[in-house]
């Protein structure tokens, strides 16, 4: 896309997905984008979660907007990013009796958020995946799938830069400009440190966006603003061995360590929550790992003697009370902070959100962002196919 | 809010295990007419990755360290390093199951650095991008299984992680920058094996060359090297036998034409 | 947090180089950090070299001969020496390794063998070291 110099010019602070998504949106509106990552692209907690591509109907009973969300955005994703899933579908598998019981309300559920679902009995389970903890009793089948967690939002960055942004990862936002404006401030540029030289300069922005994640708070706190968003982090096991294809899940309300999910010959099984105070100091706690163990080899037996890959920890954005009742809503599942509530103009916080989510979350904080520039610019990235990863190094 | 849980349980911990490590970092800027090693000390548990050290040395101790990073569990290929002279993945690497009190980290070799430990793919990348880089492929996992309703075949990402250890590791890429080198090579021979798209011909005609499947000498350094199982020297032999069948029977068929 | 502070040594300027670009020489000819088959490359190069420079000095030797008898036997006196004669085993080594070893390319160079080639290369190193151990008996007490 060409812009016109005369464009407004966005600086986007993190280069997880959600800066990604964001700088591809604002790109093909014609807005200038400049993304700043202090590490490598998707190093926060982007590259770390599972690689589900979800299909919704875990939110399905307890949350109906997260679930439409959800089954719409896995559907986009196939089409503008083809090539870049395991597409084998999920099973959700009811092991106990409780789990049984759950079944037709869950069913109900998925059909009721469009969510494409199919009811599967004991036999053909097992034949479908046969390394299925063999007390299941049935199974809902659901189009889950799997992503790569790095390269799927790598092609977001690598359109977004074919499309005119500039992308710049090891480059560290330290410092904000801030100016008196009206009757408070405003933030009109990033002071950055390029860590591959050493060299620190400024960058000017009509707006900075906040996409920082879990660090958001940190960002935030540059353009002396707060914001509620602390760091919740989980923990994840890779083991060796691709034991099913489909991605299993256990079919009842929400509980740690209940998906299993393959990812080219590993097995990724997820995840526990705790709270944390600094998203640079996440531990890897030894009874959380005995969990995903023993949740793990719940669904598949043979995950209590495999090889353990990895273990490791990734923290989720919590929304924290404050924010219960400040920022705006965009959606059940992500949340846009306005700062010129608190008095800076220019910057915007956007947070929350799921890996599945990550197109959804920027069309919102784009929409928001053209609004407060003025720009009248549709979104496009409902139909746009992204340029393959590969892309990006060109 | 809870603090953080006690780092005694922590079984990555990077502080107050008892157990202390020097690390020999490679560092180098832009600019600077050679790289130096700087050293820095940390405590490690049996679980502490090579990366872990890496980030809380980033964190706690010097900020200006640069290295690549992203899933921690050698699925996106980022983190690539030499350690004590071998190729690795820093984020299933454990530190104390080196054997060494002194830990040596560099970047991989035979691709030009952005910095410190952080390597350039830009030129991995367009040997790929020339192949026709595949990333899916028919999963041959669990073959005595059904497919489900909806699926026409299970399918999986391909092995390659796209690290390149691979490269780094081999002797010919070392010396000569006109090799296509293992890892294009290895992703060539699985576009040939199962196209999805892409044209075997073509392919064939770019490695069935002398930069190409032949310029390989057999050190099988890839192979080893490899994370994720791809088999790049396996691969490269099975382009050659099908370079040389494919001679052999136009050679015949000639004869017959 | 109890641990040090930074320690940041005198840096050792020239000796990495700019950036580990091409490792070039180190490149192949680094032994650390290689497994079995790097290690054989190393190893096929060097004996390579070593049996052209053999061959060099094949032909030097041989011009003796055509330089009359007193030449000639100046060079057969010092050939009987026991540092000769080590060098005569070195050189079959290099033969033999470089033979075996090159059997081993062949084969894999077509595709064939593999799968296997770790243990083709194990297998024909063991026959080599037979036929080393021969040599060198038979070179030592021969005459």
């Amino acid at each position: 896309m060409t812009e016109s110099a005369s464009a407004p010019h966005v600086v986007i602070v993190g280069g997880g997905g959600t800066g990604g998504a964001v700088a591809h949106d604002l790109a093909l509106r014609g807005l200038r984008v400049t993304l700043v990552e202090r590490g490598e692209l998707t190093s926060g907690t982007t590259g770390r979660h599972h690689g589900l591509l979800h299909s919704g109907a875990r939110y399905a009973v307890k949350d109906r907007e997260s679930a439409v969300e959800c089954i719409e955005e896995n559907r986009i994703l196939r089409r503008i990013a083809p090539g870049s899933f395991e597409q084998n579908d999920g099973l959700f598998v009811a092991i106990t009796e409780a789990d049984e019981a759950y079944e037709p309300l869950f069913f109900e559920s998925c059909l009721a958020s469009d969510i494409p679902a199919r009811r599967v009995s004991r036999e053909e389970a097992l034949r479908l995946e046969p390394n299925l903890n063999p007390a299941v009793r049935l199974a809902v089948q659901v189009p889950d799938g799997t992503m790569d967690a790095m390269r799927m939002p790598l092609r977001f960055f690598a359109t977004a830069k074919r499309n005119g942004a500039t992308i710049k990862p090891y480059t560290e936002a330290v410092a904000m400009t801030i100016v008196p404006s009206g009757t408070g401030r405003a933030v009109t540029g990033v002071s950055v440190l390029e860590r591959t030289s050493g060299r620190r300069y400024e960058i000017g922005a009509d707006l900075v966006v906040n996409a920082g994640g879990p660090w958001a708070e940190k960002i935030a706190a540059l353009a002396g603003v707060d914001v509620p968003i602390a760091p919740s982090p989980g923990v994840l096991l890779a083991v060796r061995g691709r034991y099913a294809n489909m991605v299993i899940n256990r079919l009842h309300a929400s509980g740690d360590g209940d998906i299993v999910v393959p990812q080219r010959e590993l097995s990724v099984i997820g995840t526990s929550s705790w709270l944390a105070d600094d998203p640079d100091h996440l531990s890897v706690p030894a009874d959380h790992v005995a969990m995903m163990f023993a949740e793990g080899s719940a669904l598949i037996p043979a995950i209590a003697k495999a090889q353990v890959r990895a273990t490791w920890s990734a923290a989720r954005p919590l929304i924290g009370e404050r924010g219960a009742t400040s920022g705006r809503e965009l959606s059940r599942t992500f949340k846009c902070f306005d700062h010129a509530a608190d008095g800076v103009e220019g910057f915007v916080t956007i947070s929350g959100g799921k890996a599945t989510t990550l197109r959804a979350m920027a069309e919102a904080a784009a929409n928001v962002v053209c609004a407060k520039l003025g720009i009248d610019s549709p979104c496009r990235t409902r139909e746009y196919v992204l340029a393959p990863h590969t892309a990006y190094y060109a | 809010m809870n603090a953080q849980l006690d780092p005694a349980h922590d079984t990555h911990a990077t502080a107050d295990t008892g157990v202390r490590v020097r690390f020999r970092v490679y560092r180098y800027k832009a600019g600077d007419r050679a790289g130096h090693f700087d050293e820095f000390s940390l405590e490690v548990a049996p679980e502490t990755t090579v990366l872990d050290a890496l980030v809380a040395i980033r964190t706690r101790l010097d900020p200006s360290l640069v290295l690549r990073h992203s899933c921690f569990h050698a699925s996106c290929g980022t983190c690539g390093m030499r350690v004590n002279d071998t190729e690795v993945m820093a984020c299933v690497t454990k530190i104390l199951d080196l054997g060494s009190a002194t830990v040596k980290v560099e970047p991989i070799a035979n691709g030009a650095l952005l910095g410190d430990l952080a390597t350039d793919m830009v030129d991995f990348y367009a040997r790929l991008a020339a192949i026709g880089r595949p990333l899916i492929r028919e999963s041959e996992w669990l073959p005595s299984s059904i497919v489900p309703e909806g699926i026409e075949a299970y399918n999986r990402f391909e092995s390659c992680i796209e690290c390149g250890l691979c490269t780094s590791a081999c002797p010919i890429v070392a010396t000569d920058p006109r090799y296509i080198g293992p890892a294009a090579l290895a992703a060539a021979c699985r576009a040939v094996e199962e196209p999805r798209g892409l044209d075997p011909g073509a392919i064939m005609g770019l490695v069935d060359d002398q930069q190409g499947a032949w310029r390989c000498h057999a050190a099988f350094e890839c192979t080893e090297a490899c994370p994720s199982a791809v088999d790049p020297a396996g691969a490269i032999m099975a382009l050659r036998r099908r370079a040389a069948s494919g001679r052999l029977r136009s050679l015949i068929g000639g004869r017959h034409a | 947090m109890n641990e040090q502070p930074l320690e940041r040594t005198t840096p050792e300027r020239g000796t990495e180089g700019a950036s580990p670009r091409r490792r070039g020489l180190a490149g192949w000819a680094d032994p650390r950090g290689r497994r079995l088959g790097g290690l054989a490359f190393i190893l096929n190069r060097l004996t390579g070299l070593g049996v052209l420079l053999y061959l060099s000095f094949h032909l030097v030797v041989l011009s003796l001969l055509a330089r009359g008898p007193s030449a000639w036997d100046g060079f057969v006196s010092i050939a009987g020496s026991p540092l000769f004669l080590a060098f005569d085993v070195v050189l079959v080594f290099g033969l033999l390794f470089h033979g075996l070893n090159g059997i081993r390319v062949t084969l894999v160079g077509f595709g064939l063998v593999v799968e296997r080639q770790r243990a083709m290369f194990v297998a024909l190193m063991i026959v080599g070291a037979i036929a080393l151990a021969v040599a060198a008996v038979r070179i030592f007490t021969a005459g």
